[in-house]
Parts: C-alpha cells; sequence; structure tokens
C-alpha cells in the first residue's frame, strides 16, 4: 500500500485543476463547469479513501514536498535556522478528515447540477470554480504537515468563502455579506497569524509531528522550565496557543466572532452545505484536533475552549430558536454544534470532538442540502411559514431530512446522540472536578434541550401540517441529482454513529469504539499524535457519580430526557394543522434574542461608529494639521519671496552694497561655527 | 557593459519617441521598452554576483570609469548590481514596459512627448539602482523627478500643477538635506576616501575613519548624518508625517505615472534607506533610533491604513495604503535580522507589483467611468468582468493573501521583527503593525462592496462596456509574476538574503 502516499498531491490538486478550467473554459463547457468539478472531487473522494485504506493497514506518510522559504534565524529556544516549507501529513485523523471534505464536496457538486444549473443560474464558471478552489484549498490545509502551510490555506478558504457568498454580486446584502465573512475571520486571523509567528520566532519550527515539531519543542521547553519572551514556558505556550485559537473562534464562528455565520445564507444553500459541513467552519475545529498536543500542554486553554464552546452551544441555539429562515435556523444551529466540539475538545474529548466533528459533517451537508431541496420545492422560498405540508410531496426529501434532524437533536440511535453524548459525557466526568468545567458541561446540556426544540419546530413547519402558500400546495419537483446526495447522506446520518459507540461499550464491554481505536493508532498513526499520547499530557481529573456505568447513564439519560422534552414541545406547539406564532408571548426577552442579543449591532458599531469615524478624524488630521503645516511653509516662503523681492530695486549700487554685507555675515557666522575668533 | 546598454537604449529610445509621430509613439515606446525588459530578465538569469555591493561583495555587470576629479575627490562612473538592486532593476523595466501598454488608452495628447519621458525615467531609475558612486547616484537620483514632475504637471488632473509642484518641491528639498548630510560625512571621513565610490566610503565607516567636522564629534556627526539622510529618503518612501505629497500626486496623475510612482519611485526611498541609513552606519550609531524609528514605522502602517479608510477615491484609498505597505518596509529594516531586511527588500518588490496592478486596475474602471469616486459607482463587475475579477485579485494580494507575493513579504518581515533582538518590544512593535492585515481588508472590501459589487449604476454620462486587451493583458502578467513570486518567494529571496547577510554579518548582533 506504501505506494498510494505517492498520489497524495493530486487529492488537493484535482479541484484545483478543476478551478482553472472552470475558470478559463467553463462558458464554453456543456454543464459550466460541473463535469469537471464532480470528476475532480471524485477523484480525490477516491484517493482519500485509499489513503484511509493504507492507513489502516498500518502504514502513515509524512513528507516534506516543498521548500517555501528558508533562512537564518535563531529561535528563542536556540535552535538555529529555520524552513518554511509545504508538506504533507497523512495520519488517520487527516485521512478521516480527507475522506469526509471530499465526499461532502463531491455531494455538493452533484446536487449542485440540480440546484444551480436546472434552475437556469447564470455565472455558473464562477460558480464551479469557486467550489474547486474551496475544495482545494481545505484538502490541502487539512494534510497541511506544518502550521504555516495551514494558515495559508485557512485563509485562501476565507478568500473562496468570500467569492461564493458574495455569488449573487448583484445584490446589496450578498456582498455586504461576503465582507463581514471575509472581514470577522480575518480579525481572528490576525491573532493566528501573530501566533504563527510567535511559534516560528519561540521554538525555530512549525512542524505538527515528530521530534522536531513545536508540539515537542514546547514540551521540552516546559520540563526544561525557560523563560521564552519574558514569560515561563508554560504561560507562553498558553498565550500562543490563545492567539492560534483566535483565527479557530473566526473560521469556527464561535463567540464572540460568530456573526459572520448567518448572514453568510446569502449564498448559494450548496455552499451553505459546504462551508458547514466540511469546510471552512470545520477548519477551526480541525485546527484545535491537528494540533491537539499544544493545547494539552496548556491547561488554561483547554478551560478556555471548553466554556466558548459551552457557551456558544446555548447562546446560538437559544437564537435559533426564533427563525423563520429554514436556513437561518440551520445557520445557528451550526455555530452551535461547533460549540459542542470545541466543548468536548477543550475537557480532553479529543475522541468525542472529532466524532461529532464527523458525523456533523454529514448531517448538516445533509440538512443543508435538504433545504436547498426544499427551496425549490418552495419556487425559492425560504421562509417556514409559508410552507408546511410537504411530507408527502416530497417523501426522500423529507425523510432524509427527518433523518438529519433526529441526528442534530441528539436522538438516539441517530449519529448526532453518540458523538454529542460523549462531548457531554467527557466534559461532565471533568466537571466534576473541575467547577468551570461544569459551567460549561451545563450550558451545553441546557443548549441540547433548545437543539430538539428549534430543530423540530423546522421540521414540523415545513413538511407537517397544511400548506400555507400556493407553492407548498404545487411544489416544484426535484431530479435525481437532488435526491441521490440526500440519499447517501441520510443513510450516513443514520448510521454513522456506530463508529464510536462508547456509552455500549461502558456499559457492557462489548469492543464498539472504532473510531477510539482508529485516533489512538491501533492500526496506523504518527508518535505523538494519538489519543493515547494526548491523554498522557492533559492535567485534567476525572470524577464518577457511583460507578462508570451509573455516571454513563446518568449523562446520557440527562441529554436524552432535554432533547425528547425539546423535541415534545415543538411538537405540541407546531405540530398541528395550522400552526401559529408564539413569537410575541416571549415578550422583551423574544426581541433581544430576536436581535441576536445585539451581537451584531455592536460589532456595526465598532466598525462603523467607532474606526470609521476615528479613520475620517484622522483624515481631517492629515489634511489640516499634516498637510497644512507642509502648506504652511511653501505659504510661508511665498508671502517671504513676496516681500524679499522688493529689495530688487534694479540699483546696481544696491546690489553691491548687499552683496558686500552678506559676504560679511556669511564670513563671520563662518568664522565663529569654525572657531577662528577662539 | 550591460547596465550602460540599458540606461543607453532607454535614453536614446527616448530621444527616438520624443521625435517621432504621435500617432506611433505608443507603439514605438513599447517595442523599445522591451530591449531593457528582455535584457534585464537575461541579467537575472545569469546573475553571478555575491554578497553586498557595499560590503565587499562580488559585483555582477560591474563597469567603472573615470569621470571627473574634484579636488581630492574623484567621481567615477561605477555600477554594478548585487541581490538587492538587481529584482528592483528587473521590477523597473518591466513596470515600464506595461505602463506603456496601459497608457496606449488614457493617453490622447502629445503622445510622443508622454512616451519619451517615461522611457527618460526608465533611464534614470536603472541608474538610481545600479549606481554605486554617490555622486552618480545623485545625478539619477535627482534627474528622476523632472520627468515625473512633467508627467503629472502636463498630464494630470485638475489640480495638477499643485500636485506637481508639491511633489518636486517636496522631494528636492528632501535631497537637498539629504545631499548636504552626505557630503558633510565624506569631508569628515577626511583623507581616509578619495572618491565618492560608495564600498570606499562605507569600508572606512567600518574601520572607524570618521573623525570630527565642523565642530561636530564622530559620534554626533554620525547621528545627525544619519537622521538628516533618513528624513530625506523618508519624505520619498513616504513616511508619517512626510507623506501628504503622496495622494495629491497620485491623485492628479495619468495612471501610468501613478503605476511608476507607487511601483518603482516609492522604492528609490526604502533602497536608499537600505544602503546608505541601514549599511554604511556602524549599530551603535542606529541604536538610539530604533524606537523611534520602528513607533514611526507602525503609525505609518496603522495611521496610514486609517487615511485610507476614510478616502471613496479609489486612486486616494491605494495611494494612503501605499504609506502603509512602507511603514512596513521601514519595520522590516529596523528589526536587523535576515527576514526583517530581507523581507523588506522582498516587500519593495511585492509591492511595486501589486500596487502598479491595483493603479491599473483603478485606470481601467476610470477610463470607462471618468470617475474614481466610489460614490458614483456600483455593480461595475456586472460590466467589466475580467478588469474588475483582475481588480479583486489584486486587492487580495494587497491584503496578503498567502500564495501571492504580498503575503510572502509580509509573513517575512513579520517573522524577522518578531524575532529581531535588536529591536527592544520586538514582539509588541510586530503584533501592532500586524493589526494592518486587518485594516487594509476593511477598506479595500469597503471601497470593493460600493463599487464593484451590488445593482449596476454609475453616475457619470458614460456607457461602459469591456475593457480592451491591451488595457487588460499588462494586468494579467502583473498578476502572474504576483502569483509567482508567492508561491516561489526562493526566485528572489535567495538572492536578497544573499546581499543581506553582509550588512548583519558587520553589525556584530
Amino acid at each position: 500500500m506504501e505506494g498510494v502516499f505517492d498520489f497524495a498531491p493530486a487529492i488537493a490538486v484535482f479541484p484545483l485543476v478543476a478551478f482553472v478550467i472552470a475558470l478559463a473554459f467553463g462558458k464554453h463547457l456543456p454543464k459550466k463547469g460541473a463535469i469537471p468539478g464532480i470528476l475532480a472531487t471524485g477523484g480525490s473522494l477516491l484517493l482519500s479513501a485509499l489513503m484511509l485504506v493504507a492507513v489502516s493497514s498500518g502504514e502513515v506518510y509524512h513528507e516534506t514536498l516543498y521548500e517555501w522559504a528558508a533562512g537564518d534565524a535563531t529561535s528563542a529556544t536556540g535552535v538555529e535556522g529555520i524552513a518554511f516549507t509545504f508538506g504533507i501529513l497523512i495520519d488517520p485523523l487527516a485521512a478521516l478528515m480527507l475522506v469526509i471534505v471530499s465526499l461532502v464536496a463531491f455531494l455538493v457538486h452533484v446536487f449542485s447540477l440540480g440546484y444551480m444549473n436546472a434552475e437556469g443560474e447564470t455565472g455558473l464558471p464562477r460558480y464551479y470554480a469557486g467550489l474547486g478552489l474551496f475544495t482545494f484549498s481545505m484538502l490541502a490545509f487539512v494534510y497541511a504537515d506544518n502550521l504555516l502551510m495551514a494558515f495559508m490555506f485557512f485563509e485562501l478558504v476565507g478568500l473562496c468563502s468570500f467569492l461564493l457568498i458574495g455569488f449573487w454580486f448583484r445584490t446589496k446584502s450578498a456582498p455586504s455579506a461576503a465582507k463581514k465573512a471575509f472581514l470577522v475571520t480575518r480579525f481572528g486571523d490576525y491573532f493566528f497569524l501573530i501566533g504563527v509567528v510567535a511559534i516560528a520566532a519561540t521554538f525555530g519550527t512549525l512542524q505538527f509531528a515528530g521530534d522536531e515539531s513545536f508540539v515537542a519543542a514546547a514540551q521540552t521547553a516546559i520540563d526544561d522550565g525557560g523563560t521564552l519572551f519574558g514569560f515561563d514556558a508554560q504561560t507562553w505556550v498558553t498565550i500562543t496557543g490563545l492567539l492560534v485559537l483566535g483565527g479557530v473562534l473566526g473560521k469556527s464562528a464561535q463567540f464572540p466572532l460568530h456573526t459572520w455565520l448567518p448572514d453568510a445564507m446569502e449564498g448559494p444553500t450548496t455552499v451553505s452545505a459546504l462551508i458547514h459541513a466540511a469546510t471552512m467552519v470545520a477548519a477551526g475545529v480541525y485546527l484545535v484536533a491537528r494540533m491537539f498536543g499544544y493545547y494539552a500542554l496548556s491547561p488554561t486553554t483547554l478551560a478556555i475552549i471548553a466554556f466558548v464552546g459551552g457557551f456558544t452551544a446555548l447562546f446560538a441555539a437559544t437564537m435559533g430558536v426564533v427563525k423563520d429562515d429554514i436556513k437561518q435556523v440551520l445557520a445557528y444551529s451550526t455555530i452551535s454544534q461547533y460549540g459542542y466540539m470545541m466543548l468536548g475538545l477543550g475537557v480532553g474529548g479529543y475522541v468525542a470532538g472529532v466524532f461529532h466533528l464527523m458525523n456533523h459533517a454529514f448531517f448538516k451537508a445533509l440538512l443543508f442540502l435538504g433545504a436547498g431541496s426544499v427551496i425549490v420545492l418552495m419556487h425559492h422560498e425560504q421562509d417556514m411559514w409559508k410552507m408546511g405540508g410537504l411530507k408527502d410531496k416530497a417523501p426522500v426529501t423529507y425523510y432524509t431530512f427527518l433523518a438529519g434532524a433526529l441526528a442534530l437533536a441528539g436522538i438516539i440511535p441517530f449519529s448526532g446522540f453518540w458523538s454529542k453524548d460523549e462531548i457531554l459525557y467527557d466534559a461532565f466526568i471533568v466537571g466534576l472536578e473541575e467547577p468551570v468545567i461544569m459551567a460549561a458541561y451545563a450550558m451545553g446540556l441546557a443548549a441540547v434541550f433548545f437543539t430538539g426544540f428549534y430543530t423540530f419546530r423546522m421540521v414540523f413547519l415545513t413538511f407537517h401540517g397544511e400548506p400555507r402558500s400556493e407553492a407548498a400546495e404545487d411544489p416544484h419537483p426535484v431530479g435525481w441529482s437532488i435526491k441521490a446526495p440526500l440519499i447517501v447522506l441520510g443513510v450516513l446520518a443514520v448510521v454513522a454513529g456506530a463508529a464510536n459507540l462508547a456509552p455500549v461499550y461502558k456499559l457492557t464491554g462489548l469492543e464498539l469504539t472504532f473510531l477510539e481505536s482508529w485516533l489512538d493508532g491501533e492500526y496506523g498513526a504518527i508518535e505523538g499524535l494519538t489519543y493515547g499520547a494526548y491523554g498522557e499530557l492533559l492535567a485534567y481529573e476525572t470524577g464518577v457519580v457511583g460507578t462508570e456505568q451509573l455516571t454513563v447513564m446518568i449523562a446520557a439519560g440527562l441529554s436524552l430526557l432535554l432533547a425528547f422534552s425539546g423535541a415534545g414541545v415543538a411538537w405540541k406547539l407546531y405540530n398541528v394543522p395550522e400552526p401559529v406564532v408564539y413569537r410575541d408571548r416571549l415578550g422583551r426577552v423574544g426581541d433581544v434574542i430576536e436581535a441576536n442579543y445585539y451581537q451584531d449591532e455592536y460589532q456595526v458599531w465598532l466598525a462603523e461608529g467607532v474606526t470609521l469615524p476615528l479613520a475620517r478624524a484622522a483624515d481631517r488630521f492629515d489634511q489640516t494639521a499634516i498637510d497644512g503645516a507642509v502648506d504652511g511653509v511653501s505659504t510661508a516662503s511665498l508671502f517671504g519671496s513676496d516681500r524679499l523681492k522688493r529689495i530688487q530695486t534694479g540699483i546696481v549700487t544696491n546690489y553691491a552694497a548687499l552683496l558686500v554685507t552678506g559676504f560679511i555675515v556669511l564670513l563671520l557666522v563662518l568664522g565663529y561655527a569654525g572657531g577662528w575668533f577662539l | 557593459m550591460m547596465i550602460e546598454i540599458l540606461i543607453g537604449v532607454a535614453l536614446i529610445g527616448a530621444f527616438a519617441t520624443f521625435l517621432a509621430p504621435n500617432r506611433i509613439a505608443g507603439k514605438l515606446a513599447f517595442a523599445i521598452s522591451l530591449i531593457p525588459a528582455g535584457l534585464s530578465i537575461w541579467m537575472f538569469s545569469a546573475f553571478d554576483g555575491s554578497g553586498n555591493a557595499l560590503l565587499g561583495g562580488d559585483l555582477a555587470f560591474e563597469s567603472q570609469a573615470a569621470w571627473i576629479t574634484l579636488g581630492a575627490y574623484d567621481i567615477t562612473w561605477f555600477v554594478g548590481l548585487d541581490g538587492s538592486s538587481l529584482p528592483l532593476v528587473v521590477l523597473t523595466t518591466i513596470l515600464v514596459t506595461l505602463a506603456i501598454v496601459s497608457s496606449w488608452t488614457p493617453i490622447d495628447d502629445r503622445e510622443s512627448q508622454f512616451y519619451g519621458l517615461v522611457l527618460f525615467i526608465e533611464a534614470n531609475l536603472i541608474g538610481v539602482f545600479a549606481a554605486l558612486d554617490f555622486f552618480l547616484w545623485f545625478v539619477f537620483w535627482e534627474a528622476v523627478l523632472i520627468p515625473m514632475y512633467l508627467l503629472i504637471g502636463i498630464w494630470g488632473g485638475p489640480r495638477r500643477k499643485y500636485a506637481a509642484i508639491k511633489f518636486f518641491v517636496y522631494t528636492n528639498v528632501a535631497s537637498l538635506l539629504m545631499f548636504g548630510a552626505f557630503i558633510a560625512l565624506v569631508f569628515g571621513l577626511g583623507d581616509s576616501v578619495t572618491s565618492f565610490a560608495l564600498p570606499e566610503i562605507t569600508a572606512a565607516m567600518a574601520a572607524g575613519e570618521l573623525g570630527s567636522f565642523y565642530g561636530l564629534g564622530p559620534t554626533t556627526l554620525a547621528s545627525a548624518v544619519f537622521v538628516a539622510m533618513f528624513v530625506g529618503f523618508a519624505v520619498k518612501v513616504p513616511i508619517v508625517p512626510f507623506h501628504t505629497w503622496l495622494p495629491d500626486a497620485h491623485v492628479e496623475a495619468p495612471t501610468p505615472a501613478s503605476v511608476l510612482l507607487a511601483g518603482v519611485l516609492l522604492k528609490m526611498g526604502t533602497y536608499a534607506l537600505l544602503r546608505f541609513n541601514f549599511t554604511m552606519f556602524p549599530t551603535e550609531i542606529i541604536e538610539p533610533f530604533v524606537l523611534p524609528i520602528a513607533a514611526i514605522a507602525v503609525i505609518s502602517v496603522i495611521y496610514g491604513a486609517m487615511l485610507a479608510l476614510a478616502q471613496t477615491d479609489l486612486k486616494r484609498i491605494v495611494a494612503y495604503s501605499s504609506v502603509s505597505s512602507m511603514g512596513y518596509v521601514i519595520l522590516g529594516l529596523i528589526a536587523f535580522t535576515q527576514f526583517g531586511i530581507g523581507g523588506a527588500t522582498f516587500q519593495m518588490v511585492s509591492h511595486g507589483l501589486i500596487s502598479g496592478l491595483m493603479f491599473m486596475a483603478v485606470g481601467v474602471i476610470y477610463n470607462a467611468t471618468h470617475t474614481r469616486m466610489v460614490t458614483d459607482m456600483s455593480g461595475m463587475a456586472d460590466r467589466m468582468p475580467v478588469a474588475v475579477g483582475i481588480l479583486i485579485a489584486g486587492a487580495f494580494g494587497y491584503m496578503g493573501l498567502p500564495l501571492m507575493s504580498g503575503f510572502a513579504a509580509e509573513f517575512y518581515i513579520f517573522f524577522g521583527a518578531f524575532e529581531s533582538t535588536f529591536l527592544e518590544y520586538a514582539p509588541i512593535f510586530t503584533a501592532l503593525a500586524m493589526f494592518g492585515i486587518v485594516v487594509v481588508a476593511g477598506y479595500l472590501l469597503f471601497a470593493m462592496q460600493r463599487a464593484v459589487f451590488g445593482p449596476y449604476n454609475l453616475e457619470t454620462d458614460y456607457e461602459v462596456g469591456r475593457a480592451p486587451l491591451h488595457d487588460v493583458a499588462p494586468m494579467f502578467v502583473l498578476l502572474g509574476l504576483i502569483i509567482a513570486l508567492g508561491v516561489a518567494p526562493e526566485l528572489i529571496f535567495e538572492m536578497i538574503t544573499d546581499a543581506v547577510d553582509p550588512i548583519l554579518d558587520g553589525g556584530e548582533l
């Protein structure tokens, strides 16, 4: 199997080629660039699957392929010279993610045939070029073997989101949303880049894996107990880790940098599926998993990750409750679900976090594509209050969407239950010892109720009851390019949870924790990048309530109970023929939630109420004070010369007198300065 | 001989174009400019120099000839290239060729004079980067001003006289300051130097030959000269607070002049800072000024970006963003590390390409709409998709998007500055300056959102169609170079660091 890794670069290069083809020749191609995109992502998927097989047979791949820049620099730890390189790292985590990304990208391409081509969109070459570049950037990011390469493709992912969110650039709202997405994530990336520079300057390497990695160097530095940049090593690792985390918060839309994501719904729904499930938003959390060893060295950073995650999970879930646009509900659910992943990783639940990342990729892609299908059915209507009764008219869409909804709500035995439960369990047992984590856990748990509620509110409003508009009564048919991806993802949403049945293992002892073994390197792995290795670095204590079995039962029971009650309330309120709007009964609380807690307002205020006036003030200062001084000098000299020219009397003797006087004065001055009179 | 051929072809070409009829001048100038461009690319591939031109390195394409003897000093025709100047020569020749092509559409008046002046600028710019005798260098340095003054003053916008005179007087006064300071330095070196050759002067400085002059002790003299030259060059760069001539000059200048102004003329200042201030002076002279210079660098970055944010004229936006970008160069230089100074030099080339591209793109939009105000237009992407596509690509290049040259330059500078031991509080200065990457994204995206996206609308009475090929082709060339340098920065970075290393070794860091 070893030779298969020679083809690893092609995984990312295929979509890049598709990008170039779509951009250059898309106009003349039969499906405007869709075919090269489908072939390329299909090829990437095939190769990624081969990588997965290779890794399962015990092989891993870590190779530096290209030296981007090299030079002299002495790191704070004394390493001489530094090389910034491009390389590929394929270990269990990367192989898994490659398959997820290329699969979702492939299905999105196929779905686009029905969603974009069949709906008569213009600008399709640009669309497919964007998808290709997006897939390329994400795949290259996933198997990047060092932090700088990861940063570079992380940024390119941001560019692609800008291009695709702003796809309908002739509207006013799409360009604005695109700008916001790039700007808010750029703000996060600012900290990320400082982190990259700081880590490079500190350890002289940016490698993720091996003895030469910055993770290993950080561990050595902490063990040696030296000072780095004026801080003790532990603190410095925390600081740099938090800086990198800035990028994660931006891309993974965590509080307070989540505001771009709901606006990003301005892009085509297919793009939302790609962004939310497998590319941009996933990139942040994936990065935390990729350099988990570094975070494991710093309990403070981990606790912050967990707390931010738990808070975001709850915060976003409450906002999802009052949304009327089907895509908006899904947008807030994405923010909330990535909060869970952060919570999981923050409490040391590396497997749980990655597990949820995988399950979420499937069911969120499914839900977004399902929403896309609904939008086609509804003749491009997105308001759920105008839907209703689609259940019998579009059974494929309904049942696949339902599978995704059950997974999202965390209902046993759908995939989302297993991973969310594992996250909450991990948070619970750590929380028993650490009060901060307990708070994060409590927020995560509370979010389960809201998740159940908004998910089923969405399902009932969309599919159940009586049709509430003409479009809902007479839906537009959808073709197989739309249905087929839904079915594939629908099956995955049901069964993917089987990859890691941790509660079953803990209760019965049956070894059904395939993903845990996978990430722990029981097949193939790179030393130091395994679940076990991370576990040794973690400083967390865990507790139990009674026995481990009882703890498992309590954690799972609680989250199931909340999920069912949330879904139940939604059932009661909205699974009726003629649902009514309850929004008014929420009163002022509802106003605050509907305004998204004024998060947008204060960020817009920061941009337009603070920065812009400051810029204008700077401009006025520049025009008046600085340029005024420059012009003042010229005015003064013009004025002076105007006066001075009066001595040009035209009388030769006057000139002779001035000449002599001037000469004497000059001589005296020079003489005085030169020291002749001393 | 190669440098003489480059300069000679440009000079003779300038005269030939002057005499040519208006109708063929543009094509003729283009054809002539291909010769230096082609030759300099060949020189780039055949480059065999090593080390720093001022610090005893092996020069490439060196030639020397006695010229004038002035008292005890020999003035020589002394030219040659090292790894830091050759990329700038190549940048110059390529940008001139592209600027000529981009003039075909907008310039429709006195063409032969226009293109003649452009070629005349080219000759002098090559001279500035190649000359190694101070006197010779200064002749080229000053001679650049005249054609640029005329380009702005004759073919410029409504306030062209004001802008041209401001540009000329401001930079000329600065040159005078710098010239006087340098002559004082040479006198201070006394008998230890017998010519204006820069390597000789540098060697004498390094050997500690600087004596007293005019009542000033060696250290005071060196410090005073350092400051005076810094200010002199700072105007050219420009660095805050000496930057106010730049937006006026850019706004009034015709597009091709803006391309050369931002692309190459600003680099004269940063190149001279590198050549003189940061190569000739011992580090103990520079040391007291490290913190102020770093502060000025950070202020230039942030303040320049804030000014750009307040503008609604596309050209003013790009002009102010140059102030911001040049701030990074200063930060890289003062860091005194290989990546810092190397990155600063890389940024000179990269910014030359990217700002050139941006000015061309803005120019193409102006050609079609006859306005540059973002408030006057929206949805231009609808009518000129290719030109706007390139504008967007250029804007992302300006924002430092990875795999484009701007990222490589900025990353080197940030890394080089962060790890600097010469600069106190280096991480803090670096982190502050880096905030520029957020503001730059803010003003460029905001401007694009208003001007090129949204529903199509134009306040002026012009019919906007697709840009002609010869407007778009030069931008494609630049974009290709920007991406090439972003993917493979070692193409020139290796050469640059080779020239930078001796500076650091001499500095005992």
